[in-house]
């Protein structure tokens, strides 16, 4: 958290993962956005005019397979981003217990990739526990955006001004109060973007869930191709779609950045 | 001057020497189909395929490279010329026929429903509303589906995984080749005994050896090598050792 001085940069969290935000300044018509958007709607629209066989076909294959994906992704991100409050909490917590139990469910969770994951609660874990497909990818998956989220959470804490805590205690409030009330409004501003981020990120991610025979748009893709072979096709439109899809969720991403930014744009 | 003499006479040689050599072609399967193809503890493709398509070489003079490729692309890689020859275990059904050639077929399979031990059914219509799992893109798929039997149709990755997920309780039956579903019930270790056959459709299928369409060269070779390797009796030695069967 560099350039205190000018004040515009202090509270950016950066984040490696996920589609980037657009600029929520950025007011020119013609952006790499939008030439995305516009790009991919074309195309999708073009094959399917043109090429209604097998073009057409395999988009209204795939409609079943959407709803399922924001199904585990909603349920995911219910169930990931108080796993991430909570995880962040616990990493800046003074308690040493509950800083190391946080630290190193971060860790581990960190080191490993959510495909094992995923192979792990689903295959191995059903030795003692059975659950359905859909439910072991909402667990896998919040678990492990659960500690990304974390981070998030932590880096945005921290970057609230000491010296709110210290306006804030002076002031009589108690420790959980000043959390609560000064210093989480202040840092939901910093962080919301980036965890809407992770939350797009977790929308590529549950594309990993069709081994699990979990029925999402990548399984509907593939069973249809299992069937057609039309490998090229097929695979161009789910890529288009996952395109759309997430574009604009960046969109969505980056209007509410701009509302909370409300206050820093003047 | 000197140096682009040498370099033409030798790669005149080396061409030279590759057409004498007996032609090389790459051949892809899925090792996930005991017993047809399998990895074995040395992780080299082994089963009735990957020997028979040996032998069929041999007898039909030219040399295979097997390779273990995942089945989900295993088509796509053999029509963008990435291996020459799918043998795994492929039917012959009438949509593969439109996008690749086959050789003759070479072996007869039927779909088997594969239960838990103790359980039965008599036909397909019994497993309504069930869960019933299965390799993506088999051909045990294709018949569930078109038989039109309303059941929760679980696509797996491989055939191995659906089982030990029916094992596990998560699913109520399996449905797969029957020389796959007699090597879970007999064969493999954790799975024999505790999983049963009950229903073997009346429907038969063929296997054949996949090559890219327009390939009519390479199909004459293997239907040359098929007869071959019948004749000479190698084709029931082979039974014998994957199948059991004289």
């Amino acid at each position: 958290m560099e350039d205190k001085k000018d004040g515009s940069k202090a509270n950016i969290v950066m984040v490696t993962d996920g589609a980037s935000i657009p600029d929520p300044r950025e007011w020119r018509l013609i952006n790499a956005w939008s030439i995305a958007l516009l790009g991919a709607i074309c195309t999708l629209c073009a094959l399917c005019v043109i090429w209604p066989e097998p073009y057409l076909r395999i988009l209204l294959y795939l409609p079943d397979g959407v709803l399922i994906t924001f199904k585990i992704t909603l349920m995911a991100i219910c169930c990931a981003v108080p796993l991430g409050l909570i995880t962040g909490l616990g990493r800046i917590s003074r308690n040493r217990f509950i800083n190391l139990l946080a630290s190193t469910y971060v860790e581990v969770i960190r080191g490993i990739p959510l495909l094992v994951q995923i192979f792990y609660i689903y295959y191995a874990l059903s030795r003692f526990v059975q659950v359905s497909g859909i439910t072991s990818a909402v667990v896998a998956i919040s678990f492990c955006y659960g500690a990304y989220m974390g981070e998030v959470f932590r880096a945005g804490i921290s970057a609230i001004d000491k010296g709110q805590t210290e306006a804030a205690r002076s002031l009589g409030f108690n420790r959980y109060q000043t959390m609560r009330l000064v210093i989480l409004p202040q840092a939901m501003r910093t962080i919301l973007p980036p965890v809407g981020n992770e939350c797009i990120a977790m929308l590529k991610d549950t594309s990993l869930v069709s081994i699990m025979a979990v029925p999402d748009i990548m399984q509907r893709a593939r069973s249809f191709v299992g069937t057609t072979y039309l490998y090229f096709e097929t695979y161009t439109m789910v890529a288009l779609l996952y395109l759309i899809i997430t574009l604009l969720l960046s969109k969505a991403v980056s209007i509410m950045e701009s509302r909370l930014n409300y206050y820093d744009a003047k | 001057m000197l140096r682009y003499l040498l370099s033409a006479v030798l790669s005149l040689t080396l061409l030279s020497d590759q057409a004498l050599a007996a032609e090389k072609y790459v051949v892809a399967s899925d090792c996930t189909w005991p017993p047809m193809e399998l990895l074995n503890d040395e992780k080299q493709p082994v089963g009735f395929d990957i020997d028979f398509i040996r032998a069929v070489a041999k007898a039909a003079g030219f040399e295979v490279d097997v390779r273990n490729i995942a089945w989900d692309g295993i088509f796509g890689g053999v029509a963008t010329g990435q291996y020459d020859i799918v043998a795994s275990a492929t039917t012959i059904t009438e949509e593969r026929k439109k996008q690749f050639d086959f050789s003759d077929p070479y072996y007869e399979v039927a779909q088997a429903v594969v239960l838990p031990a103790g359980k039965s059914i008599s036909g397909l219509q019994d497993l309504k509303g069930l869960k019933v799992g299965g390799q993506i893109g088999t051909t045990g798929i294709f018949v569930m589906r078109k038989s039109g039997v309303d059941v929760d149709l679980k696509e797996y990755d491989d055939v191995g995984l659906s089982i030990q997920d029916m094992m596990n309780g998560r699913l109520d039956a399996v449905i797969c080749d029957d020389p796959v579903a007699l090597y879970y019930v007999n064969k493999k270790k954790d799975t024999a005994g505790k999983i049963t056959i009950a229903l073997v459709t009346q429907e038969k299928e063929y296997y054949g050896f996949t090559v890219k369409k327009g390939r009519k060269d390479l199909v004459e070779k293997l239907n040359m090598g098929i007869k071959k390797v019948r004749a000479s009796g190698e084709e029931a030695q082979l039974l014998e050792k994957w199948m059991g069967k004289k």
